[in-house]
């Protein structure tokens, strides 16, 4: 066990001195430090409006997750999945005498730090939003930190490592977890047909009797209404059946033979998460844990030469796949553009600022996943794609071309729910959707001239730091457009100075984007 | 002393490896040969605990899965994979904790000089070539003085005359009386090292053939023969190999 300790506290130790290195790390704090302050205000005025300020509301909102989070943890154990081991510790700890039982609980550790600051988040607007006493939230930490960490270590314990326990009875605990949460939602739907559907109903679903006498995560939920909400026979008897639990699981665990049996598992998910990173280090989003990508069969009519085969190749490699060109920027800009008229009807309008929620939510979202660059980033990483002989420019526009009108796609599904309940003019409208398209295709070629400025010595962090200073500019530049349009005279001329800035700003990274092809060093 | 006994692997419903036995005695460097796709790597693999098996492996006369037979058995997979955020240094010292020793600093630095990584231990595992990883992972596994060591094609990637240095390691490692599995393609470069080879396809050991037994025949023919591979002693049957 030492040398797992010594394994995990020089890891934790030398990552943060990386982090604290590289100037992204301090953008992600700011924006991430944003957050967590103005979080608090906008879920005031939900937490109050639900009368949920209290630590009845906290209790409540602790159930919520325990419905989802408890179930989910058993079936990931019991399928041998869900502990996340990396291809390093297949080769350095898996072979050595470190005990296979050291070995999962160092998997475990791993999300110890992670636990330990989602619990003082808790903590921390348990008392802000849920004004809940100080020494209940103290108890509270202790109790997640110690004894729930202690259980579902045992139980991870026991259904991942366990050699007793046999496929059959894995399989049974997998269904077992879903009747666990099937149990949940037929409680809810008793409650729902007595007194049909409100506020009320599902505060009674939440804290009633019957959903903490369910087996483990119900048990767990009634140690949390003890806590937040005093004894009631159901929160005792709910409560000491956890603490049976817990001592039959910990002492279960301790004493269970493990010599390894569960390596080859473990092998198999660290190969598939390695695969899944390698994926996502390219901007390839899609690509999900444990599932193969599986591609139909297609054809394409090949037509030209040169640079063509690659706009053929894509739409190829496109026409395979499950959802064709359409993503998750596809479903992101879709619910986006859902909630944007949603918002309107439900506001009754944005006041002034009205005519720009459209681009700014466009320009926002763009912004945000800009790591996301699709195909065009594996194209950019290529040497055939440099070696094709044809002109920078045919090339540049038959690598970006299917997501160039992926872009024009989600922008219209982003724009038009939203331009339809705000009766905006046809005219306003494609100004709109031209300025997402702009802005994808802006990122698409900021990262090619991130390229160029950064080269390889500031490494895959320091090109998205480049990349995303470079679309700030871009942004802020759009803005500057958009502010001297409004000053003279109409929206449309705003939008239209503000498009024009965008594109005018793209059209120069497709120059510099297209110039970088005739070598490949900065790559 | 490494010994598989009746060593048999499915991976669903296929066979990858089907009863396989062998034995190295110690100070014996053994050649586990095959074609691709022939079950070398499951072997491997099996004997290092990575996989479940049906069958017995023991290192130095111990169930190989059990910590004490862990504790004299070092492991070269064919692709090293380092900790990112752990320097070539700590790295060693993982290591010798996880085993439980306590190693001379003079050792750990002749291994550094050995394989010129001196000037680099304070490199973090991210930093490094695919060459001065297997570098690493080769030091990781001698820094513990094994009785047993299984080494998966360790010859990719390294520069000349860290094969040459490797090479002499292996022959000091026999001359100690260690136990060495090689499992290679690059049949030249084992060719000076080995006393006993073991030739596998279709996950079958096809034989088993000690140096004094095939004294003047080339090993890359004797590999060619037994698997009927395009080579130029011409097919054989995998029960005249027998």
């Amino acid at each position: 066990m030492r040398a797992v300790i010594y394994l995990y506290r020089k890891n934790l130790k030398n990552r943060i001195k990386i982090a604290l290195r590289k100037p992204i790390t301090y953008f992600f704090l700011i924006l991430i430090a944003f957050y967590l302050f103005a979080l608090p205000f906008s879920l005031k005025m939900v937490v109050e409006q639900f009368s949920l300020n209290s630590s009845e509301g906290m209790a409540a909102v602790l159930t919520v997750f325990a419905f989802w989070s408890l179930p989910a943890n058993i079936i990931a154990y019991a399928k041998r999945k869900g502990l996340v081991y990396r291809s390093s510790d297949v080769h350095f700890m898996f072979p050595s005498p470190v005990s296979p039982k050291a070995v999962l609980l160092y998997a475990h550790l791993k999300t110890l730090f992670m636990q330990l600051l989602m619990n003082l988040f808790a903590v921390v607007y348990g008392g802000i939003l849920f004004h809940v006493e100080p020494w209940r939230l103290a108890v509270y930490f202790i109790f997640s930190i110690m004894a729930e960490n202690l259980l579902e270590g045992s139980l991870m314990m026991l259904l991942y490592g366990s050699e007793r326990l046999n496929e059959k009875f894995r399989r049974l605990v997998v269904k077992a977890a879903y009747g666990m949460a099937g149990i949940f939602i037929l409680i809810g739907l008793v409650i729902y047909l007595r007194e049909g559907f409100s506020w009320a109903s599902v505060t009674k679903f939440l804290h009633s009797g019957a959903v903490q006498l369910v087996p483990l995560a119900g048990w767990y939920i009634a140690v949390i209404h003890l806590l937040f909400m005093g004894a009631t026979v159901y929160s005792v008897t709910g409560t000491v059946l956890y603490c049976l639990t817990f001592c039959l699981v910990v002492a279960a665990a301790w004493r269970m033979k493990c010599t390894g049996d569960y390596y080859e598992d473990a092998v198999k998910f660290s190969e598939d998460y390695e695969e899944v990173l390698a994926s996502r280090r390219q901007g390839n989003m899609d690509k999900r844990l444990g599932k193969k990508k599986r591609f139909g069969k297609a054809q394409v009519r090949w037509k030209g030469g040169g640079a063509r085969a690659l706009f053929y190749r894509q739409l190829l490699e496109y026409k395979k796949t499950r959802y064709f060109i359409f993503d998750i920027n596809t479903l992101i800009a879709a619910l986006g553009g859902a909630g944007i008229a949603w918002f309107y009807v439900r506001e009754g309008g944005f006041g002034d600022f009205s005519p720009y929620v459209l681009p700014a939510v466009s320009a926002y979202l763009i912004f945000i996943f800009t790591a996301m660059n699709g195909k065009w980033s594996k194209e950019l990483g290529s040497p055939y794609t440099y070696m094709l002989p044809d002109n920078p420019f045919s090339k540049l526009i038959n690598a970006t071309g299917i997501q160039l009108l992926q872009g024009v796609i989600n922008g219209c599904l982003l724009v038009l729910p939203g331009a339809f309940v705000m009766r905006l003019s046809p005219w306003v409208t494609v100004l709109c959707v031209v300025f997402y398209a702009g802005m994808y295709a802006n990122k698409l070629y900021a990262l090619a001239v991130a390229q160029v400025i950064a080269g390889s010595a500031l490494g895959r962090t320091g090109r998205q730091l480049v990349q995303l200073m470079i679309q700030s500019a871009v942004i802020l530049m759009a803005l500057a457009g958009a502010v001297i349009g409004n000053l003279l005279g109409t929206v449309v001329s705003s939008y239209i100075l503000m498009d024009f800035t965008l594109l005018l700003c793209t059209a120069i990274f497709m120059v510099i984007a297209a110039l970088n092809f005739y070598r490949m060093e900065t790559v | 002393m490494l010994e598989v006994i009746g060593l048999t692997k499915k991976y669903g419903s296929t066979l990858a490896v089907d009863d396989v036995g062998f034995a190295v005695p110690d100070g014996k460097v053994g050649i586990l040969l095959g074609p691709n796709g022939a079950g070398k790597s499951t072997v491997i693999k099996s004997i290092a605990g990575l996989l479940r098996y049906k069958g017995t492996v023991r290192i130095q006369g111990l169930d190989s899965r059990t910590v004490e037979a862990k504790r004299c058995f070092a492991y070269v997979p064919e692709l090293p994979y380092m900790y990112e955020a752990l320097t070539i240094r700590e790295h060693m010292e993982f290591i010798t904790r996880a085993y439980g020793l306590t190693v001379p600093e003079e050792e750990i630095q002749a291994l550094f000089e050995t394989f010129e990584l001196t000037d680099k231990q304070d490199k973090l595992g991210n930093e490094l070539s695919k060459g001065m990883m297997q570098k690493v992972s080769i030091c990781c596994a001698l820094v513990i003085k094994p009785k047993v060591i299984l080494l998966d094609e360790p010859m990719v990637g390294l520069d000349p005359a860290a094969i040459k240095e490797l090479k002499q390691v292996i022959l000091r490692l026999r001359d100690e009386g260690c136990t060495v599995l090689i499992s290679t393609h690059m049949l030249e470069m084992v060719k000076e090292l080995w006393d006993v080879t073991f030739v596998m396809d279709k996950g079958r050991i096809l034989g088993t053939y000690p140096r004094e037994s095939v004294a003047d025949e080339d090993l890359e023919e004797l590999f060619f023969k037994v698997t009927g591979c395009s080579g130029k002693g011409g097919p054989s049957s995998v029960e005249e190999a027998q």
